[in-house]
């Protein structure tokens, strides 16, 4: 087990948005503000832990021919329970985040990381990807909400540092359409150039290294 | 093949009973403070848009003709609140409005809205711009319209898709409060 290995693949070089282009739909949905993409990002987080976990202690008993099924009913009872204790406990994040919460069980990284490795490692391996990966999504989502609402809405960490957040850029300046879907894209794009040439350029070091 | 596909089921089974139990645990555990929070939230609701020490009395037979209200609550001698959902431009807004004793609009405001972030989502925020817009349906009464309809409102953004629903749901909730004469 090689947890820095892991850690440096789950932010960087199989980074689950950025490298992997998994999760797309709730990363341009939810991105528009910090409070977001925070509460986006821990859930998943703890779902995919949660359920790498399961499904890699279940690997020998689930037999191949049902295995999607079988992953897709123990993600959706995560995705639901943590649904259920956000509506009750955190009831401001569950209204600002809306359907894509349930929307989780759908979501691509999940069930790829099921399939593709913890399907096929050990628990404590598996633990550490849905940590690795869930920080990655962590991290795309938390990159894309702090560029989105700066340049969108002029302010930073709004539900977080406080209702409004620290006002940056003056009220008539910032561009509107940078917190509108087309704004999403637009970072998204930008975002996955520059982890492609930070790849790129680790890899020429590597390679240099040797 | 008989014993294997008897394995498929079994396994898929008892996963799926395992998870049908916990979720049955977790939804015991929040079932009830999930429905105090949504209590609170409409309480909170009708209290804004409706200055009253009364409580809320929920009325069942009230007389709507848009199909748009989903609860009345009568506040004593005081007025109406009235709960509608009416289409936005992402989706249903679910909004509360105040009806005074005097057939007046009292306040307006909104329960669950997924309305685009920085342009009609501003109807249902705490800042100036918010308030403002909330502020011009106060003491309007028979029907209201933005001014691109030839109302007095002014619309939040030049779209108005927004801005138009709010006008229908106080209008509907207008109507429904003068059938009770």
């Amino acid at each position: 087990m090689n947890f820095k290995k892991q850690l440096r693949e789950g932010l960087l070089t199989q980074n689950p948005v950025l490298v992997q282009l998994l999760g797309m739909c709730s990363t341009l949905a939810i991105t528009t503000s910090l409070f977001n993409g925070l509460g986006m990002g821990i859930s998943v987080l703890v779902i995919l832990t949660c359920s790498n976990v399961v499904i890699s202690l279940l690997r020998k008993v689930i037999p191949s021919k049902i295995r999607i099924a079988a992953y897709i009913v123990i993600i959706a009872g995560f995705v639901t329970m943590v649904d259920l204790l956000m509506q009750a406990f955190l009831p401001d994040l569950s209204n600002s985040l809306g359907v894509f919460i349930p929307l989780i069980v759908v979501n691509c990284i999940i069930l790829g990381r099921a399939e593709a490795f913890a399907s096929k490692n050990t628990v404590a391996a598996s633990a550490v990807d849905g940590v690795t990966q869930g920080l990655g999504y962590l991290a795309a989502l938390v990159v894309m909400c702090i560029v989105r609402e700066l340049l969108g809405n002029g302010t930073f960490g709004s539900g977080v540092l406080s209702a409004d957040g620290a006002r940056i850029i003056a009220e008539p300046y910032p561009a509107l359409m940078m917190i509108l879907p087309v704004g999403g894209f637009l970072t998204l794009g930008c975002l996955i150039a520059f982890a492609q040439w930070l790849v790129k350029k680790l890899n020429d070091k590597e390679a240099a290294a040797k | 093949m008989k014993t294997y596909v008897l394995k498929l089921t079994g396994v898929l089974f008892l996963i799926t009973a395992v998870v049908a139990v916990l979720l049955g645990g977790v939804n015991a555990i929040t079932e009830g403070r999930i429905a105090d929070i949504n209590a609170e939230k409409t309480a909170a609701a009708i209290r804004t848009v409706l200055p009253s020490e009364a409580e809320p009395e929920p009325v069942q037979d009230y007389a709507d003709d848009t199909g748009l209200v989903t609860a009345v609550y009568r506040m004593g001698e005081d007025g109406y609140a009235v709960q509608l959902v009416v289409a936005g431009s992402q989706g249903e807004i679910t909004m509360m409005v105040g009806v005074d004793a005097e057939g007046a609009v009292s306040g307006v405001s909104f329960i669950q809205m997924s309305e685009t972030a920085g342009l009609g989502a501003v109807a249902a925020q705490d800042n100036a711009k918010g308030r403002a817009f909330r502020d011009q349906f106060v003491g309007k009464s028979g029907s209201v319209a933005v001014t691109k309809d030839g109302g007095d409102i002014d619309a939040l953004t030049s779209a108005t898709i927004t801005s138009r629903a709010v006008a229908t749901g106080v209008n509907a909730a207008l109507s429904c409060v003068a059938n009770f004469g």
